[in-house]
């Protein structure tokens, strides 16, 4: 069963026609071409396609499309602040956060998730922020290191703009 | 020496900005024009006949495009011994084997097409336990072995289902056992566990009708020789088969070979010229791709009162799982230096690789050694307790130094392990007690050190060939054929090319590599690439620069000689004010659109192939890698759960090209290491059936497992290698779960012989150790 539904993805407002039971994760990678949302399992289990929701980290592997009328969806494609990287992006390139880079797209969207809510995050917090998010190469040191430097920089235009 | 500009610094790496914005195109995100979907019909038996296969159901299902079984495909594949079909013929031999693949305009058709297919099958006997497939009377899992096209070194066994017989022979070990004041002999076990690379397996096939040309693009770590393979498979000239690589999300040994290729160009073949997209799913890939061959390891030595090593014999069994894969080599290449780094004048080695009824076994980040650590490196710490000596005493006095020969008959140098131990032992400030942070839980726990020290071969004889292309803007394309896997070759091999060239690394461009277009290399295995393609990129290098240094010689009134280059530049030594961009020098010389091209191969070469009877070799491998680990525990006594506090690791890279990508590269293997040791198993029960495939069930370490982890480079240089360069994505993990075992055992005064060190096993053990005390 297909069901209209308007969606605000990236910043932009976007009408579809889907079938219901389409996952989100189908919905941009098969139907819109947004292919930097990875799948790594499908299950919900690796974190690999993690997207923002209404401003909420979730595995958009399960999330049925048919649920999305109204909603505001942020990807990878769209954590750029105009045509700089965002700093988590910025961080994860300096410090050497990325070797495969498969799992990257959604530790960056899960990092960004983390900074949101906590500017200052201790390095526990870090690691419990990403503990649903696996990488196989990196062994998580430099990715950790890469989201405290965000942390730091995202600080520092704050307050530099306040 | 000149000095060096970009190599052995710490450049950011090129392809990490495409992936931080999700621009990077992997083979599982590939979209073709009018592709269709295949979906695949896995076995689930794991021995059986196959009596009959109806399709008719699927073949009529709206939608299906092409159904195709062992007989539409009647196509045999394998590296080094041809024994799988592309889909089943006749017969299965494990849980998750292809049986039949279905394409369709869509991936949901084509499964629901694929769930049509009938398959009727007459149970055979399962074998699971690699010891009870070796024996003699065992039912033979490939009834025509014999007949099987082999490489010419592969040596089976006098029973059925041994595919491999290594066998290593120095000196007279019962001799050795007879000379030895204390004789120890152990018996180690390493479970099933998996790659899990993050990006699942997939590929995409397209068969030319007019021409006959197959295309392949898939993420493969050897196109080379995944084409090699399909050609003979197939009965057609290489020229006709073309490999594409997209970016690869990870492989560790799981994506070379042939994994979801065949059963894309089996259906390719019925599609009249659209291409066929087969992507596996997590579980899919977990029971149907690759596994890591899990081993049963026996180990005797004998040694003087004062800790001299005079024998050691070891026999090692390699579960293979249902077809040879890589097995053949694992076998050979992990159980030729199986005995440790240690001069051992006395030594015999048997392994055994082992054909079994569970998914296909085969490569491995680490290569069959860290199974042959987990073994030695224990037995390593045990036969130092009988002598009440210190571990790292007792391996200092033991391992290979410069000017050894080993025992398999080669001269060694640039030998950095002695480093690697003292560098790692210090990093955890071996000898003194745990130091515990005040504030922290002590009570019930119970702590300790232990370290654990490898050396690693690399495949040999191996060729790397490259190419260099530079433009008259000034830019450069490196042709070359390391495949991008995250561990970072685009960066080292684009540093290469910048030190040679003296063009800034920002103006180098790694091509794409196509198989049509890209000059040949071996494989993007064994550790092998920073040094043969690295040797490959530096003569290419060499060889433009050397023509730009001719077309600049008139153009400047110099000889060739006279002229350097540096920031883009060639000019005058003497005078350098005398300067010409290198793209000038090309734009006049040829024109705006004027290019010079670089070429050169490297090979390593063998003077002697490794003896069969014996297992000599007077050069087993271009150059070795050598590491130590450290680890220190905290067991907690009730629960049996051991937490690593502090892991240092020491790495012998003869010179780190990229010292931040090294440390990158050791942190990653290290973590994998830790996952092994501590708790990754893929379980598969008597019946042949993975039991865990997810990764809600199979434990992948997480941010929040892992200790501070103390990367170092050791710099041991290797006159052969680039400016000196080894190898290194491979041992990260090979010391690793030897490393923690012994700490373990130094926590709680006894020995776990089976990985993994889950909590209910080191419980076992400390309630072993209770009884044994009270009694």
């Amino acid at each position: 069963m297909n069901k209209k539904i308007c969606i605000t993805l990236n910043g932009k407002k976007t009408d579809l026609d889907v079938p219901t039971h389409r996952l989100l994760l189908d919905l941009l990678r098969d139907e819109i071409g947004l292919t930097g949302t990875k799948e790594g399992c499908g299950t919900g289990d690796c974190g690999a396609c993690t997207v923002l929701l209404n401003g909420k980290p979730v595995n958009s592997c399960l999330i049925f499309s048919g649920e999305l009328d109204g909603a505001d969806i942020v990807t990878i494609e769209g954590l750029k602040i105009g045509p700089e990287l965002h700093p988590v992006q910025q961080a994860f390139v300096q410090d050497g956060g990325v070797q495969c880079g498969y799992c990257t797209s959604g530790m960056l969207m899960m990092s960004k998730a983390l900074l949101d809510e906590n500017p200052d995050p201790s390095e526990e917090e870090i690691r419990f922020a990403l503990s649903g998010n696996l990488c196989r190469c990196t062994g998580y040191a430099k990715i950790v290191k890469a989201v405290q430097d965000a942390a730091a920089e995202l600080r520092a235009r704050r307050s530099n703009a306040g | 020496m000149e000095q060096l500009t970009v190599v052995g610094k710490p450049v950011t790496r090129v392809d990490a900005l495409e992936k931080v914005t999700g621009e990077a195109v992997y083979g599982y995100d590939l979209v073709l024009p009018d592709m269709v979907y295949g979906k695949v019909l896995f076995s689930p038996k794991a021995h059986a006949k196959i009596k009959r296969i109806d399709t008719e159901k699927a073949r009529k299902f709206p939608g299906v495009v092409a159904v195709v079984t062992g007989k539409d495909a009647p196509w045999i594949h394998g590296e080094s011994i041809r024994d799988k079909p592309f889909l089943a013929q006749d017969k299965v031999r494990y849980i998750g084997e292809p049986v039949a693949a279905v394409a369709a305009i869509d991936e949901d058709t084509a499964q629901a097409a694929a769930r049509l297919i009938e398959v009727e099958y007459e149970e055979l006997p399962v074998y699971v336990d690699p010891e009870a497939a070796a024996r003699p009377d065992a039912v033979a899992i490939h009834e025509n072995f014999a007949s099987y096209r082999k490489m010419n070194f592969i040596t089976p066994g006098a029973a059925p289902n041994v595919c491999e017989h290594f066998k290593l022979r120095t000196g007279d070990v019962e001799q050795g056992f007879r000379e030895s004041d204390i004789v120890l002999e152990e018996r180690y076990t390493v479970p099933t566990i998996q790659h899990a690379a993050m990006e699942p397996h997939s590929a995409h096939a397209q068969v030319d009708p007019a021409t006959g040309c197959v295309t392949i693009w898939v993420a493969n770590d050897a196109p080379f020789r995944a084409l090699h393979e399909i050609s003979e498979a197939l009965g057609m000239p290489k020229e006709k088969i073309r490999f594409i690589n997209p970016l690869q999300g990870g492989g560790f040994g799981s994506k070379g070979g042939l994994k979801v290729e065949p059963i894309a160009v089996a259906l390719a073949y019925h599609t009249k010229g659209r291409p066929v997209r087969v992507k596996f799913n997590r579980e899919e890939t977990f029971i149907s791709t690759l596994v890591r061959n899990e081993a049963v390891v026996y180990i005797k030595s004998g040694m003087k009162k004062d800790g001299t090593l005079r024998a050691r014999a070891m026999t090692i069994y390699w579960g293979g799982g249902a077809y040879a894969e890589k097995s053949p080599t694992v076998c050979i290449r992990g159980s030729l230096p199986g005995p440790g780094p240690y001069r051992i004048p006395h030594v015999k080695v048997d392994g055994y690789a082992v054909y079994t009824n569970k998914p296909v076994s085969g490569s491995f980040r680490g290569y069959g050694i860290p199974k042959v650590a987990w073994a030695c490196e224990q037995h390593t710490d045990e036969l130092a307790k009988k002598i009440g000596m210190d571990p790292l005493a007792f391996r200092l006095k033991n391992v290979f130094v410069d000017g050894d020969v080993s025992y398999w008959g080669e001269e060694l140098h640039s030998v950095g392990l002695k480093e690697t131990l003292t560098k790692a032992a210090e990093a955890i400030e071996w000898g003194k007690k745990v130091e515990v942070l005040p504030g922290s839980r002590v009570k019930g726990l119970k702590f300790g050190k232990g370290l654990a020290c490898i050396q690693k071969p690399t495949r040999s004889p191996t060729t790397s060939s490259a190419g260099v292309i530079v433009n008259a803007r000034g830019e450069v394309a490196v042709l070359a054929g390391t495949v991008e896997i995250g561990q970072g070759c685009n960066t080292i091999l684009s540093q290469v090319a910048a030190e040679e060239l003296k063009i800034p690394i920002e103006k180098i461009h790694m091509a794409q590599l196509d198989t049509d277009a890209i000059p040949f290399d071996a494989s993007t295995t064994s550790s092998r690439s920073t040094y043969h393609m690295g040797n490959a990129v530096r003569g290419a290098a060499i060889d433009a620069r050397d023509k730009i240094a001719a077309m600049a010689s008139p153009m400047l009134e110099a000889k060739k000689e006279e002229l350097a280059f540096a920031d883009g530049k060639v000019f005058l030594k003497n005078q350098p004010q005398m300067a010409l961009a290198v793209g000038d020098v090309i734009r006049r010389k040829l024109g705006a659109e004027g290019t010079v091209r670089g070429d050169a191969s490297y090979t390593y070469e063998i003077a002697k192939d490794l003896d069969l009877e014996t297992g000599h070799s007077d050069h087993a491998s271009a150059f070795y890698m050598y590491a130590t680990q450290a680890a220190v525990i905290a067991v907690d006594e009730e629960t049996g759960r051991a937490r690593l506090l502090r892991m240092s690791a020491a790495h012998d890279v003869g010179k780190a090209i990229n010292p931040a990508n090294c440390a990158a590269q050791i942190e990653g293997g290290l973590a994998m290491g830790i996952g092994s040791a501590l708790h990754e198993h893929l379980v598969i029960d008597e019946q042949g059936k993975v039991r865990n495939p997810s990764f809600l069930d199979y434990h992948l370490v997480t941010a929040l497992d892992l200790p501070e982890m103390v990367p170092i480079i050791v710099e041991c240089a290797e006159p052969e290698g680039p400016y000196g360069a080894k190898g290194l994505g491979e041992p990260g993990l090979a010391p690793t779960p030897a490393a923690i075992g012994n700490a373990v055992a130094d926590a709680i005064g006894v020995r776990v012989y089976d990985l993994p060190l889950s909590p209910e096993r080191i419980f076992r053990a400390i309630q072993q150790k209770k009884k044994k005390t009270a009694a």
